[in-house]
């Protein structure tokens, strides 16, 4: 059974765990995920790491029907069904695939507003894989503004 | 210059199950003084909502992560027995790699134990910013009436020397062995408990008394010096219980209730409550946060609040916008969450 | 470069093959193919062998070829296994025809074969993902069908397409898949009946999906000026070209296309001179309804965001301005993975030919035709264009 393996995962955590993308030095294109080649001037280059703030909308979806889902994911179908998946186009130009989370049906539709957040993605002998899903932005109710984002953190 | 509460924050999940789940489910709602109570989403643990409440406070406190030297984590419901999730956390965060990190664990305590931990590590010089976060989410037998009041939620503290908007000015802490009145031994997934109430309530009671005790004797205070008071909130009954026994007031107290709404946030409960007041108290006024670890232990901190607390109103959720986002579940959903079933 | 001619085809019947073995499978169409040539081929005349097979449930992943020629007698020829997911055996016809366009060969076999149904249910999900991102995509919980459904929603979003159009192809191509005796599904369907079918990433429901499919096909091409040596009705191989795309649809600038498709045709009809107008008979890669719907527009049969109108003034069906899957297509012949190219490749054959089995699929007059065949959600796309 393939699998994406510990090491690999490794590798990809600062992507997955706090959304760095590589800036290319040549000619200033993230890439997301990290590649040797940059996709843009497709030259090998140099990259600086560059924290993605998080904020995106939803540029697609869909929802992915309970007992199909890979089987990294069996476990969290029998818990929660069936779960949306969706392209979120980040404020940053490029877009990644994620879960949606903590939403309401009415949630999912193309150029909603959303945010990353810190998530369970799943377990594979025994190891916790964490990773990033987004959620719907809300307006809190005693702010006049919302939730912040996350790049305000991580200058 | 000086060393205090730089800013903080809270996260608690928007899942809330109420009393009549509970009541159709089994009868009663074993758990006093509570109407509804928080519960992770299967996406969350106690790792998630500690990022989540931690970046809160980074932002309240305007401290970028790179600036920390040290993370601790407390919890009684890490999801690992023996893993750092501090050091999960300090990754999802981007701290630096060279921080101090350390995991609190075994009791409801821990959340004040790391908080004063942080406050040594910045006092004695080792390092200039440190954050504390308090993310619990316990766990019990559903058919163990122990369960009943079990919430989740987190709170975060960055503790570091810039202009604080409230300094913690001293401590005053107790031990007593005691046994059998909330454990988990060694593999076990549940709390359990001899299940003798009031040999349960004593405990807490004097122990917590003696950590005040220690601590009024020490900064020569009463009582009513304080303007709040942060009180073992186990259930909603519990806090009038020791207030009456340690010479408190209702209007001290209530202010600081976050358990009628969330539950039992094991070692979190103290954090947020002191969040919660935090949020409405004026510069001048005087809180004291106590804490108690089955076991048992117990904490008493005064937290003076300073001016700086109404400048640092930025934009970072409440906690009374994360008490407010709420979205109710049914109990086979709960059981099936909390992987109970 | 010489000129390539398909001298004969065959293929099982794609379905649940469970009691034949891949070998088996195999032999079947090859040995169909070997009939087809109608005035008689050596079997040692084969040089050249491409079989396509994406690897489903493992089995014999290494040296599959040559267990393959063991099999049917052809051991001694050059054997090739070839692997771009779905597009398969599509590109192992290319790769045949290189060989013969290339001068190193005068006559080679391409095919492909699959068996999907002899792994269990669970495991198959795996199996399944494989052909796509799998770091990403995968571990966001996406499923081949979900890749889909984002471009079908994009698609909507953007060109109004709405959920009937995506039923409208299942219906088409149920109702040509039904007079096809080879078909996995041989049943006509409604629009009704597929709205209302269970969601399978919304929204494409279960019959918005290809079935999972056993079968294997087979194709023998040689050089053009040797073709009637073996037969009167020779096909040749017009035009053909091949191109990739982002592996991961996210990456993608644009998810209501495949550029991978469109790159591929416009490098065929430039091949082979013509115009999309030009085609009279495809067969296109449908393994979802959208894909079928995105493929009008990427092949230039209709222009972009136009693949539902098209389909709504019945165009592509058989008797309409370009009948697209009179075989059914992957959504009611089946689709089993390393298969279905050549499979595409044996029913335009016979539909220029005027040989297909059931005559209310045979389109009429048809003179040029086109195949489209597409690996996992659009890494890898080959198209062919066959004249008579």
């Amino acid at each position: 059974m393939a699998h994406v393996s510990i090491p690999s995962y490794w590798k990809t955590l600062p992507q997955r765990y706090c959304l760095i993308g590589m800036k290319c030095k040549n000619c200033g294109t993230i890439n997301f995920p990290a590649r040797e080649i940059c996709i843009s001037c497709k030259r090998k280059s140099e990259f600086a790491p560059e924290k993605l703030s998080g904020r995106g909308k939803i540029y697609s979806y869909t929802i992915i029907a309970a007992g199909s889902a890979p089987p990294e994911f069996s476990e969290q179908e029998k818990l929660a069904g069936s779960f949306p998946v969706a392209i979120i186009l980040l404020e940053e130009g490029l877009k990644i695939v994620a879960q949606i989370t903590d939403y309401e049906p009415e949630d999912l539709k193309i150029e909603a507003e959303v945010e990353a957040v810190f998530r369970k993605l799943y377990e594979e002998d025994k190891v916790i894989r964490y990773g990033l899903k987004f959620r719907p932005v809300k307006k809190r109710k005693s702010l006049s503004c919302e939730v912040p984002n996350w790049s305000k953190t991580n200058l | 210059m000086s060393i205090g509460i730089l800013g903080y924050g809270v996260y608690i999940p928007r899942y809330r199950i109420g009393k009549a789940e509970y009541v159709k489910a089994w009868g009663q709602f074993a758990a006093a003084g509570i109407e509804e109570k928080a519960v992770p989403g299967f996406d969350e643990d106690s790792v998630t909502m500690a990022v989540e409440a931690s970046m809160n406070a980074l932002n309240h406190a305007k401290v970028d992560a790179s600036k920390l030297n040290a993370i601790y984590f407390a919890s009684t419901s890490s999801p690992y027995a023996e893993k750092l999730v501090s050091s999960t956390i300090a990754m999802a965060l981007k701290a630096p790699s060279q921080v101090s990190v350390a995991d609190f664990t075994s009791s409801t305590m821990a959340g004040t134990s790391a908080l004063l931990m942080s406050l040594d590590f910045v006092a004695s010089g080792r390092g200039n910013f440190a954050l504390v976060v308090a993310s619990d989410c316990p766990h019990a037998d559903p058919s163990d009436f122990l369960e009943h009041p079990l919430g989740a939620g987190a709170a975060a503290f960055v503790v570091g020397e810039g202009t604080p908007m409230a300094t913690i000015e001293d401590s005053g802490s107790a031990t007593i062995e005691a046994l059998g009145e909330r454990f988990r031994k060694k593999g076990e997934k549940s709390i359990e408990t001899l299940g003798i109430p009031a040999y349960t309530e004593t405990i807490i009671v004097n122990t917590v008394k003696s950590s005040v005790k220690a601590l009024l004797d020490k900064m020569g205070r009463k009582p009513s010096d304080f303007n709040f008071v942060v009180l073992p909130q186990f259930d909603g009954r519990l806090p009038s219980r020791i207030a009456r026994k340690t010479g408190f007031e209702e209007t001290q107290f209530i202010p600081s209730m976050i358990v009628t709404q969330v539950g039992d946030a094991g070692a979190a409960s103290p954090l947020i409550g002191l969040a919660k007041v935090l949020d409405e108290a004026k510069p001048g006024q005087k809180v004291l946060t106590t804490s108690y670890g089955a076991g048992a232990g117990s904490d008493a901190v005064s937290i003076d609040v300073n001016e700086e607390i109404i400048k640092r109103k930025v934009a970072v959720p409440s906690t009374k916008d994360y008490l407010s986002d709420k979205k109710y579940i049914d109990y086979i959903h709960y059981l099936k969450i909390r992987k109970m079933i | 470069m010489q000129k390539v001619a398909i001298i004969g085809v065959g293929q099982t019947r794609f379905g649940n093959l469970i009691d034949k073995k891949a070998e088996e499978l195999f032999a079947e169409a090859f040995l169909e193919a070997l009939n087809d040539v109608d005035k008689g081929i050596d079997i040692s005349e084969i040089q050249e062998v491409y079989i396509g097979n994406s690897g489903v449930g493992g089995g014999q992943l290494g040296n599959f070829s040559s267990l393959m020629t063991d099999y049917l007698g052809l051991t001694g020829a050059s054997a090739l296994r070839i692997e771009n997911a779905c597009a398969s055996s599509g590109f192992a016809m290319r790769a045949a025809v290189l060989a013969v366009s290339s001068g190193v060969c005068d006559v080679a076999l391409a095919g492909g074969e699959e068996k999907m149904n002899d792994t269990p249910r669970n495991r198959l999900r795996y199996w399944l993902g494989i052909s796509g991102d799998m770091e990403w995509e995968r571990l966001s919980g996406m499923t081949f069908a979900g890749v889909f459904a984002l471009m079908a929603i994009r698609h909507m979003h953007e060109y109004g397409t709405k959920r009937e159009h995506l039923a409208m192809v299942s219906v088409k191509n149920h109702k040509n898949g039904a007079y096809n005796p080879k078909a996995h599904l041989q049943r006509e369907t409604t629009l009704e009946r597929v709205l209302a079918s269970p969601m399978i990433a919304y929204p494409l429901t279960l019959f918005d999906c290809c079935p999972i499919s056993d079968g294997a096909s087979a194709t023998i091409v040689c050089r053009a000026d040797l073709a009637k040596k073996y037969t009167d009705t020779p096909v040749y191989v017009a035009g053909h070209g091949a191109s990739t795309d982002r592996l991961s649809v996210f990456q993608r600038n644009d998810v209501t296309s495949i550029s991978s498709s469109v790159i591929a045709a416009k490098r065929a009809y430039k091949m082979a001179s013509v115009k999309p107008e030009d085609i009279d008979v495809a067969e296109v890669h449908d393994c979802f309804t959208i894909a079928e719907i995105i493929a009008y527009e990427d092949l230039g049969f209709c222009p972009k965001g136009k693949g539902g109108k098209l389909l709504e003034e019945g165009q592509t069906e058989i008797g309409g301005k370009i009948p697209v899957n009179p075989s059914g297509g992957l959504k009611s012949k089946g689709h089993p993975v390393g298969a279905t190219g050549t499979g595409q490749i044996y029913e335009i054959a016979n539909q220029l030919r005027g040989s297909v089995e059931k005559k209310n699929r045979q389109v009429s007059d048809a003179e040029i035709g086109l195949t489209h065949n597409t690996g996992g959600s659009g890494g890898t796309t080959v198209v062919h264009i066959l004249k008579r």
